[in-house]
Order: structure tokens, then sequence, then C-alpha cells
């Protein structure tokens, strides 16, 4: 489950790990974005040759998630699924009847180009365009819109800052950023990404390494 | 005439002379006499059909080819066809051209390619007798030559007694660029040199400043020098005035407008983001005399001739000897013209390159073009290219590819691995594993999916452009194109200047940015990347000939007269090193400890060198710098005491270890990383996806970096992951030339100096704004003593 961080959002708990997932502690619930599974195969299939073994250890890094957190639920962002079905879609079903006890929700994001009826096959629900549960708003693509003063959480945008150090070397690196109003959770798959996304002073913003992931915010 | 007589004798070979001087007609003629020839001996007419290639570069030269092809078809009463087939040519004009080809054909490098992309290729060149690829000098130093290298490599295979004529400005390395053209006919008799012996006369007249500065600062772009540049736009018909950067330009032309209001409706400017249309409209006017000044950029280093120029002017460094010369023969066209170029220096120090410059020109100390080899990224999509017209073999490919220069060193086990990658793709075949590109089908490689072809036709080619952004009038006239990032700097309602237009955001819809005239005086200039070009080795050479001219007391060259001063700064305050003599400079300021060296070897290489120096002092004591450079020295700046004599005596300059201290010190990964944005695109891993097809296709959108990271976590060994740190190594950091600097230095007398505040040649590079830090510290540390980039809101 990597390294953690606690950080307190309307009066919830949320554990940000390392490995670019949130654990919100009261709810139980691990709340995944943009995971990407199938992508490397989709591609092969167009002819682009990636690395078969790019994303293969996306599944182990979830398992170890349970393992670390043991959540009642798991909440998919959107993006769980980046192709028309391909063998890796059978991989994830044989991962997910492994962890039958767990609730699985996706809301649907537009790399989700499977019918529904796979979804349900693998006992998941699936939400459009969103999942509302308790002060959140669960959605893929962020919104401004406001739903009764809810607090918004999305993916879609695989989140980075830029860091400056003295001189001229500059720092990509995948972030959780959380605004007033709604907040972005880093991109949870292995062969994706990212977009640099520019903070507000008042935002609160969590880099991820390989190691850590680390307060940011009083660097703005 | 000699070109002549070899080409009738179906030899091949190289035409070295410079542009402008009737090399169209010297490999044209005798290739429309053979033809006349072969009619009088079989006394038929040779079947119709392609007999000549011309390969040009540049499509802006294709037409004035093409006209003077059809004078010489006229002159000697043949009916042949000349067409051209570029980028710009039709569908339904290049169909025709495989129907019923022409018998000479003006064609790109890329256009090649896509000829060999075309089904029954091998009818369609079956008559070809005569390959002709001009300005070859252009085209040796860039993967486009090596595009050139396969195809030739093909069609010598298929046609064997097949031409190959080269025609090529003076480099310095004429005979590598033979080698490199011929590849495996180099040892043949039938090639050959043939230089043309015009030697092009040029004046280099510096414009001298009233007063010299003599602590030389290097970050006004010369704009002090306008009032001296007008008068010279006075007394010429038409002028170009050459500068460095995109940016640069945009001021020049602004300031000059600002300085002689006169010169409205009768300057323009050119540059390589401004629209193709606008361009050609600047091209036209300038070949009609209807200008009488272009502000411009490299756009306008090659192309057609423009007769009216009479006058050249070069703003700062041109940075290399060959541009400069080319620079210079944009004017003064008719044959034993003079071309008179003035140099306008940005900082004072320039001046001394002025008078290298001219040495160089003298001499004929010209630079070499160093050909590209072993480039994967361009083998694999040559090989799919054949895959998707007729399929190939590999072992006839593969002995025709080592046939080139460029994969002479190849081996079967890497060959092997490149058809891997398109078969395969790369891993071995797993049983649910749908990796789909080329098939083998009895021992053929073969393309046989339509989608995997028409992705391949779209993204041939070796030249990778930023992500540009179109900039369009709200009524939806294009204006040009600016790099993405500079437009995310802006807001709507921001003033910009671009192409000579003050203009004003008003909003960015998908790839366009929308814009209205502004009568705003100020606005952001975009300051487009790579203007930062090093200088030459020939050029710095002659440099270092040149100060140690001034130390001589010789100062026959009028700038380094002027520089006088300068010098007397210098050597005032700290010391003029002679040629057996390496300057290093040690002080202290308010900034902190201050360690000058001044190789003279350019950017490039002091970049590298100073991350090495840096490495080998920390390596004694725990210290951290920040490392600035420009062409001339390199400084290492620390809050601590920088122990340079003890660093001295543990051979600090030694050539011992530098492998390894260059793989310890300098930040390969990141060079290699931005090497691997073309590679990743010209092997056909990053797909921009069709024009008007973005929806079906953005589920195989992706970018380089991506690439790079998992074939670097997953798969270390891949073939073009370790190009992109070979091109990083040997083009980006210039191992083999910061060796031969070091050893250079190994030979000099170090000369360590005290001097008591900044010396003329330290400032120049203390106020450089660029610059690189050499520490040890664990990323996770260095995060949290960061800056974030914030948007301030």
């Amino acid at each position: 489950m990597g390294k953690t961080i606690q950080t307190k959002l309307r009066g919830q708990t949320l554990i940000l790990s390392s490995d670019k997932a949130i654990f919100w502690k009261e709810e139980s619930i691990l709340v995944l974005a943009d995971v990407h599974l199938g992508k490397a195969m989709h591609f092969r299939k167009a002819g682009i040759p990636v690395p078969l073994s790019a994303g293969s250890d996306n599944l182990q890094r979830m398992t170890d998630l349970i393992t670390g957190f043991s959540p009642l639920r798991i909440i998919f962002l959107g993006d769980l699924f980046h192709s028309f079905h391909n063998e890796a879609w059978e991989q994830f079903g044989e991962w997910r009847a492994g962890h039958s006890v767990i609730d699985m929700d996706l809301v649907i994001g537009n790399h989700d180009i499977l019918p529904e009826k796979e979804f349900s096959r693998f006992d998941i629900d699936v939400y459009d365009p969103h999942l509302v549960h308790g002060p959140f708003v669960f959605s893929h693509e962020p919104s401004d819109e406001q739903i009764s003063g809810k607090y918004h959480m999305a993916g879609h945008i695989h989140p980075a800052v830029r860091l400056r150090d003295q001189g001229r070397q500059r720092f990509k690196l995948p972030c959780f950023w959380f605004g007033t109003h709604q907040g972005l959770l880093p991109a949870f798959g292995n062969f994706t990404g990212t977009a640099i996304i520019e903070p507000a002073l008042e935002d609160q913003v969590f880099v991820t390494t390989s190691n850590e992931v680390i307060d940011v915010s009083t660097l703005l | 005439m000699e070109a002549w007589q070899a080409c009738l004798d179906g030899k091949s070979g190289i035409v070295n002379a410079p542009t402008g001087s009737g090399k169209t007609y010297s490999l044209f003629i005798p290739a429309l006499l053979e033809a006349i020839r072969e009619e009088k001996v079989t006394g038929k007419t040779p079947e119709r059909g392609l007999r000549i290639i011309w390969i040009t570069p540049i499509r802006a030269l294709t037409k004035e080819i093409e006209a003077s092809a059809n004078r010489a078809i006229e002159g000697l009463g043949l009916n042949w066809r000349v067409e051209v087939r570029s980028g710009d040519t039709s569908t339904s004009r290049r169909a025709k051209q495989i129907r019923n080809p022409p018998e000479l054909l003006i064609t790109t490098p890329e256009s090649l390619h896509l000829l060999l992309a075309t089904k029954d290729y091998p009818k369609f060149f079956r008559h070809l007798r005569t390959m002709v690829v001009d300005e070859w000098h252009e085209l040796l130093g860039s993967k486009r030559g090596v595009q050139v290298e396969l195809g030739l490599s093909r069609l010598k295979s298929i046609l064997p007694g097949l031409k190959i004529w080269g025609i090529s400005a003076t480099i310095g390395n004429m005979d590598e660029a033979v080698q490199v053209l011929m590849g495996d006919w180099q040892h043949s008799d039938k090639v050959k040199l043939i230089k043309s012996g015009i030697k092009k006369k040029i004046e280099v007249v510096s414009v001298l400043p009233d007063e010299i500065e003599t602590l030389p600062w290097a970050g006004h772009l010369g704009i002090k020098m306008l009032e001296k540049v007008v008068p010279i736009l006075k007394e010429s018909e038409s002028t170009l005035i050459f500068c460095n950067t995109r940016a640069q330009c945009e001021i020049w032309y602004q300031k000059l407008l600002e300085a002689d209001p006169g010169l409205a409706g009768q300057m323009a400017m050119h540059h390589s983001s401004i629209s193709r249309e606008l361009r050609t409209w600047v091209e036209e006017a300038l070949h009609e005399g209807k200008l009488k000044a272009v502000v411009c950029t490299s756009s306008l280093d090659l192309g057609v001739d423009f007769r009216p120029v009479g006058t050249i002017v070069q703003i700062g460094s041109p940075k290399g000897v060959a541009r400069f010369i080319q620079r210079a023969g944009r004017s003064g066209h008719q044959p034993g013209a003079l071309s008179k170029i003035y140099f306008v220096p940005t900082h004072s120090l320039e001046l001394a390159e002025a008078a290298a410059l001219r040495e160089a020109i003298e001499k004929q100390e010209i630079e070499q073009r160093i050909p590209f080899v072993r480039s994967f990224d361009v083998l694999v999509q040559y090989l799919v290219t054949l895959a998707v017209s007729e399929g190939f073999y590999p072992d006839q490919v593969f002995k025709e590819v080592k046939s080139t220069f460029c994969y002479n060193s190849i081996s079967e086990a890497e060959f092997e691995w490149c058809l891997n990658f398109i078969w395969t793709g790369g891993d071995s075949l797993a049983a649910y594993d749908e990796f789909r590109k080329v098939d083998v089908i009895g021992g053929m490689y073969r393309v046989t999916d339509k989608g995997v072809a028409l992705r391949h036709r779209l993204s041939m080619g070796t030249i990778v452009s930023d992500q540009m952004m179109q900039i369009k009038y709200v009524s939806g006239r294009r204006i040009g194109n600016v790099e993405e990032w500079f437009i995310t700097q802006l807001k709507p309602g921001d003033i910009f200047w671009f192409a000579g237009r003050s203009l004003e955001l008003v909003r960015v819809r998908e790839m366009t940015v929308q814009v209205r005239k502004s009568k705003s005086k100020t606005g952001k200039v975009p300051s487009w990347q790579g203007g930062r070009m090093p200088l030459s080795s020939e050029l710095t050479a002659v440099l270092r000939a040149k100060f140690d001219q001034v130390v001589n007391g010789d100062l026959e060259d009028p700038e380094l007269k002027k520089l006088l001063p300068l010098f007397e700064l210098q050597e005032q305050r700290s010391i003029l090193p002679s040629r057996g003599e390496f300057l290093i400079e040690y002080f202290k300021s308010k900034e902190g400890h201050h360690l000058l060296f001044y190789p003279f070897e350019g950017r490039f290489v002091h970049e590298g060198l100073g991350a090495i120096l840096a490495y080998r002092i920390s390596k004694l004591v725990p210290i951290s710098f920040s490392i600035a450079m420009n062409d001339y020295g390199l400084e290492l700046l620390s809050p601590n005491e920088i122990p340079i004599e003890k660093a001295l005596e543990a051979n600090l300059l030694s050539l011992e270890n530098l492998s390894e201290d260059i793989r310890a010190s300098v930040n390969a990964v990141e060079m290699a990383r931005r090497r691997f944005r073309d590679i990743a695109s010209i092997s056909g891993l990053v797909f921009k996806g069709f024009p008007g097809r973005e929806k079906k296709d953005r589920h195989l959108q992706s970018s380089s970096q991506l690439f790079f990271g998992v074939f670097s976590d997953f798969e270390p060994d891949n073939l073009l992951l370790l190009q992109a740190y070979d091109e990083a190594m040997n083009l980006q950091l210039e191992e083999g030339r910061l060796r031969l600097a070091l050893k250079r230095i190994n030979e000099q007398k170090i000369r360590l100096s005290y001097p008591g505040s900044a010396t003329p040649f330290a400032f120049p590079i203390m106020v450089d704004r660029l610059r690189e830090r050499l520490t040890s510290e664990k990323l996770e540390d260095r995060i949290r003593r960061m800056k974030l980039e914030v948007i301030k809101s």
C-alpha cells in the first residue's frame, strides 16, 4: 500500500497512498482513478509494440492495496479498461473473482468502451456520469457544476505538478490535488501519462514518488 | 563539363559546387544527352518512363529546378515531361504520375519513401537511369540523409545500371559525404568527386559600435546597433537581415519599423512559424524586387535565389562558418559578383568572432556534417514501408541495408531485433497476444492490415515537429503556428507580437488560437526554444587563434583593434591567455565563490565539461555548484570555498576515467529522454492521429515520454532506447569533441588567476541565466525545498 499521508476533507479522513490511491477511512472505501487495464494490449493490436509487461503489475498493486487497507468497497473513477475486449479483461475477471467479498463500482470514463454486460459479468456496478456517497460526488471527469454543495472527486486528468529547483532543473511528479470544491486523483495505471496542472495558492497538493507521498502545499 | 563526361561514362559521384553555379545543368544535360545517344545507337525512341529522379531537401526549390530542366529540354528539342511530387502534390496528380510517369521527377526524401510504400514500385522505377541528390550537404547531417541512403540501397539492388550523383556545397568532410552517398560503391573506380573550383568572393564588414562595453553583456539582442543598421538598408536595393532566433527576428522587425517608419510596407518578416501562404508571399515579393528589407531566420538560408537582394546583414554570431557563407551567398548572384555581408555584434566579444569568420572563410575552414549512424528508428520505419508495398525477404534487405554507411556496423542480431519489433512487437508471441503490424507469409514480411498500412503512410518521415497551435484571425485567416506552451502562458485579452503584428488573444479553441489586431505597442514576444546552438569547432579553433594574435600584439583586424580596451582590462584584472596557456579564474563576490574556465570550445562542450569538473571537485569535498556557460567558457558557482588548487593537484582536468565521470555527472537520462521524442515518432510508437478522424483513434494516443518510461522499466535493452542514449552522448554532449578539448587543455600551461572582481571574459558567463546544478541529494529531500510552479490567482 506504499507510504501514506492522512488528510481531512469535509470532516472525513482520507489516507493518500504513494501508490496513487485514496482510502476513505470512515466508510472503508478505496478509490482508484484511471487504471487503464488492457491498454498495452490494445496498442499492440494496432501494431504499436508496447512491451507486454507494461502495466502488467497493476493487478498486483491493487492486491497490495487491498491487503494493506482491507476495504469493503472499491470505487474506480473511470478508465478502468482502455480497450475493446481483449485477454487483459479476462485476467481482470480472475482477479475480481479472487476478491468477491469486496463491492466494486465503476464510474464510466471516456476510455471505458466495453459493453455494459462485461461489467455485470464480473459483478461491477456501473455509474454514469457520477456516483454520490456521503459528502462526495465521484465522477470520471472533473466538473465545475456543484451538486447540492457536495465535494467532487475525479480522475481523467492524470494530474502532475512541476517542481522547480534552483537553476534549470524541473521535475514533473504525479499528484493528488484538492481545490475548494473538487479534487483530482493521480492516474493509478502504470502505462499512463500525466498532464501538468497549475494549482492556485489556496489549493492542497500532494506529490507521489515511487516511495513516498509528500505534501507540497506549503511550497506554493 | 567534367561532370558531363563522368555522367555520360556511366560513373557516379558528387559534384562539389556552390549554390547558384549552374549545377542543375551540370547533371541534367548529360542525362538528356544520354537519352539522345541511346536513340541514335538503337535507332528508335527509348520507351517512355521515369528516367531521372531529382531529390531536393527543400520544396521551395522544386519550382526553380523544374524551370531550368524545362529550359534544357526545350533547348535540346526533346519532348520530355517534368513533374514535381511532394507533400503539396494533390492525390489525383500523384496517382496520375504512377500510371504515366514523367521522364524527370523532382521530389523530396520523404516522397521517395512514399513511392517505395506504393504497390508495384519496381515497375514504376524500371527505366530509372540517374538519381540526383541535390543539396546533399543539407541532408547529410540529418535522418533525412539516412532515408536517402536506405532508398538508394533498394534502388541500387533492383536497378543494377543506376547512376547516383550528389550535388554538395563545400563541407569539412567532403570525402565522407561521398562515402555516405555511395555506400558500398565507395571503393569502386566508378565513383568521382568533381570540384567546380568556383569560389565566391565574400566581403565581411563588421558594424562597429562607437564605444566598446568592456564588460559585455549578451542579453540585449543587438538592438543598440539599430541606428547603424538603418543606413545600410537605405544604401541597398534589397537587404536580408538574418537573426538567429524567431524572437530576435520579431523584435528587430518591430524596432526597425519604429526607427524608420518609412519602411512600413516595404519590409517583411520570414520565419518558420509564419504561415506557408505568408512566407510564399514574402518570397515572391523579394523575387520581384518589391521589398526593401526582410528580417528572417534560417528559414531563408536555403531556397530560390532572390536576384534583387544586394546586401546581407547578420545579427549576432552565426555560430558556424558554413552558415555564414551560405547567408552571405544569398546576395550577389551574378557570376563573379561580390557577396557583401555586414556582421552586427550583439555583444562586444562577438566582434572577435567576425575577425575569426573572415579568416575561416579565407582559409576555407568549413564545418563537417556528421552523418547519423545506426539509426534504428529510421530502419524500423523503412522496413514497415517495404512491408506495406511489395513485402520483403529479410536476407535480401539485410544485405542492402548493411551496404549503407549508416548501417554498415549493424549485426544480424540487431537486424533480427528490428524484424521482431515489427512482427511480434518485441516480445515473444504469447498465445493471447494480438500484436499486429507486419505478418510473415512464406518467409516474406508483409503488411496485410489496411489500418496499419494507412497509419504508416500517414506518419512516415523523419522530421518531428513540436505540438503547434494555429494562429488565426477571428475571421478565419491563418497567420502562422506557435508552440502550444507559449499560448498556455497567455490568457484572453493578452497582447503578443507575432509575424510583426500586435495581436490580442481572443480565445483558444482546440488547437486554434483566435486573435484580433491590436493597437498596443507593448506585448509579449514568443520566445521559441531551440535558438541556442553552440559555436562550431572549426570556428572556435580560428577564434582561439585570433585571441592569440591579440596577445602577440597583432591588431590588423579592425574588430580586434576596436576590442583593445576590453583586452586591456582583461589583462589588467587577470590574464590574457596565449595559445599555450589555459586560463582559470577564481574570485569571491556577494553571490558566492566563482570559478571560471575558458576553453573556447562552444556551449555544448562547456556544458558537459562543467558537469564533469563540478563532479570531480565534489568528490574531494562536500560541495554543491550551479554551473553556467557560454560559447567561450564556463563558471562553477558555489556558496562554499572551492578548493581549486587541491583539485588541480588531483588532476582535475585529466582524461583518465573520463567516460565514467561523464556518466556519473551528466544527466544522461534527461538528455536521452529528449532525444527519444523524435525516435518514438519516427519508429511509429507515437501516432498523432489522422486529420479529421481523431475520435476513432483517440484510444491509441500516447506520448514518447510514456514509452521512454515503459521501455526503461520493462525493456532496458530496447535498441531504440539505447539509440536515444547514443544520440545524447554523441550529438548532444559531443563526447568526442569534449575528449579532444580536454586533450588540448592538457597540453597547455595552466594559468590560475585571482582577479579582484569579474573580468571581461567572466562577465557574460556570469549573467547567463541558464544554470545547471550538480548535487547528490535524494529526490524526496529536494522536493521538500523546491518551488511549485503556480498560477497566480
